[in-house]
């Protein structure tokens, strides 16, 4: 089989079983807008100062929730050993891991266009403005996001590893996203989209390497 | 080593496994020719499921090597896995698909042919639950989804690691028909479980006993099933 079928399969198989645990409406979107309410809470009724931080609540939704897809896109492999099936399949890793990827940057993209809504309504981002910017980084950081979980999302199945040891290796390492996501999406809503193109330029370098990363170190992490 | 079409199907020259510091096998050397059934009895922690998932490339020997049909247990892995298929109790199922979607996405990983696929559920009597999630399947249902995979596969090397267990009669009988299949098909199985009812389908019965081979064989039990 092709590499580009066997990534399609893998995608597909994720998204369909996506589609009927219903991990991205059940879980980790009830967990953003509950999130996005503390804050909201927290920060107080001022106006000014929900704008203001709108697109960095925005970020930090998007990727606590991802850390929750990254763990349940791993979780049905661990249920019945079904890791080990792709372990012994005679295939190439780097297209399991693209698979894999590439269904959790669709179920990203899912959730991405509800969080937007969320903290559009409640603090005011302005989304009209600077929207292929916008676009830009949320797409950038999708990308990045789907392949940082993909590939630290095996610790979730490894047992000495599980609960705490994603979360903890994953936000460090995605900081970058964050920070770019933040400036870029600050940039966009004040409309000044045309200065953000080092942030973009500092996501699609982040994409790059994780996409790389994956593609090489997959195969090492999901053997024995 | 002997060209991979004349090797024997398995062949392990001392091979040692340890999780840490405690072995699960030690020294193993065992050469099985093609087309042998073979029993692997012991009793629990005896080691056969670690010498099984060494033989299919799961594990890795800790020391020692050998070859699988003719391939390098370390060095050509993929080749073993092409040939090999290894069947647990744990039949590594996707409870959210149907018995269907999880034996056609084992074709896409294989390079199997899906539009076997009703064929061979209907061959383990699940053609009636064919569109059903496995996640309502009972341990028989899913051992006979796993052995429509096998079917499918058609592997050269049958590793089965106590199939029975959990299993009611009819599911047993799925699993002995899938075993004398292959054997009549001239391909190689080792077949580990506690079950000395099980011998009558061997060619040879090889002991492990606190993760090493014993060089007799165990007397052969009753057969309940035909040669």
């Amino acid at each position: 089989m092709s590499s580009l079928r066997l990534v399609a399969a893998v995608a597909a198989k994720d998204l369909r079983i996506e589609l009927r645990g219903r991990h991205v409406a059940g879980v980790a979107l009830p967990f953003a807008g509950t999130l996005l309410l503390s804050f909201g809470l927290a920060l107080g009724p001022g106006r000014a100062l929900l704008e203001a931080a709108a697109p960095g609540l925005l970020w930090l939704a998007l990727l606590f929730a991802s850390t929750i897809l990254a763990r349940q896109a791993y979780e049905a492999e661990a249920e019945d050993d079904a890791l080990e099936g792709l372990v012994l399949a005679p295939v190439d890793k780097a297209a399991v891991f693209a698979g894999k990827a590439t269904a959790m940057a669709v179920e990203l993209l899912v959730l991405e266009a509800s969080v937007l809504v969320m903290v559009a309504v409640l603090f005011g981002l302005p989304l009209g403005r600077g929207v292929a910017v916008l676009a830009a980084a949320l797409a950038l950081g999708t990308v990045g996001l789907a392949a940082v979980g993909s590939l630290f999302g095996l610790l979730a199945v490894v047992p000495r590893a599980r609960e705490a040891a994603l979360p903890l290796l994953v936000m460090p390492l995605v900081t970058p996203v964050l920070v770019a996501g933040v400036k870029a999406t600050e940039l966009a809503v004040a409309g000044r989209g045309g200065e953000a193109g080092s942030w973009l330029g500092l996501l699609v370098a982040f994409d790059l390497v994780f996409l790389a990363a994956g593609t090489l170190v997959f195969e090492h992490l999901i053997e024995e | 080593m002997a060209e991979p079409a004349r090797a024997p199907a398995i062949s392990l020259n001392g091979v040692t496994r340890a999780f840490g510091a405690r072995p699960a096998i030690v020294g193993v050397r065992l050469v099985v020719e093609r087309g042998e059934v073979v029993l692997l009895r012991g009793a629990n922690g005896a080691g056969k499921s670690t010498l099984l998932r060494v033989v299919a490339t799961a594990l890795s020997p800790t020391y020692g090597g050998g070859a699988v049909l003719g391939f390098d247990l370390v060095e050509e892995r993929d080749e073993i896995r092409r040939r090999t298929d290894l069947l647990t109790h744990r039949t590594r199922l996707y409870e959210q698909l149907t018995a269907a979607e999880n034996l056609r996405f084992a074709c896409a990983l294989h390079g199997a042919d899906p539009g076997a696929v009703p064929a061979a559920l209907e061959r383990v009597g699940l053609a009636a639950v064919a569109d059903e999630r496995v996640g309502g399947f009972s341990q028989g249902m899913r051992q006979r989804v796993a052995i429509a995979r096998t079917m499918l596969r058609r592997a050269e090397l049958l590793l089965l690691d106590e199939p029975y267990a959990g299993l009611d009669g009819h599911a047993r009988e799925v699993v002995d028909q899938a075993v004398l299949s292959a054997r009549d098909a001239g391909r190689t199985v080792v077949l580990a479980t506690h079950e000395r009812t099980r011998e009558g389908l061997a060619t040879r019965t090889v002991l492990l006993e606190a993760g090493r081979l014993r060089p007799h064989p165990v007397p052969p039990a009753r057969s309940v099933v035909p040669r």
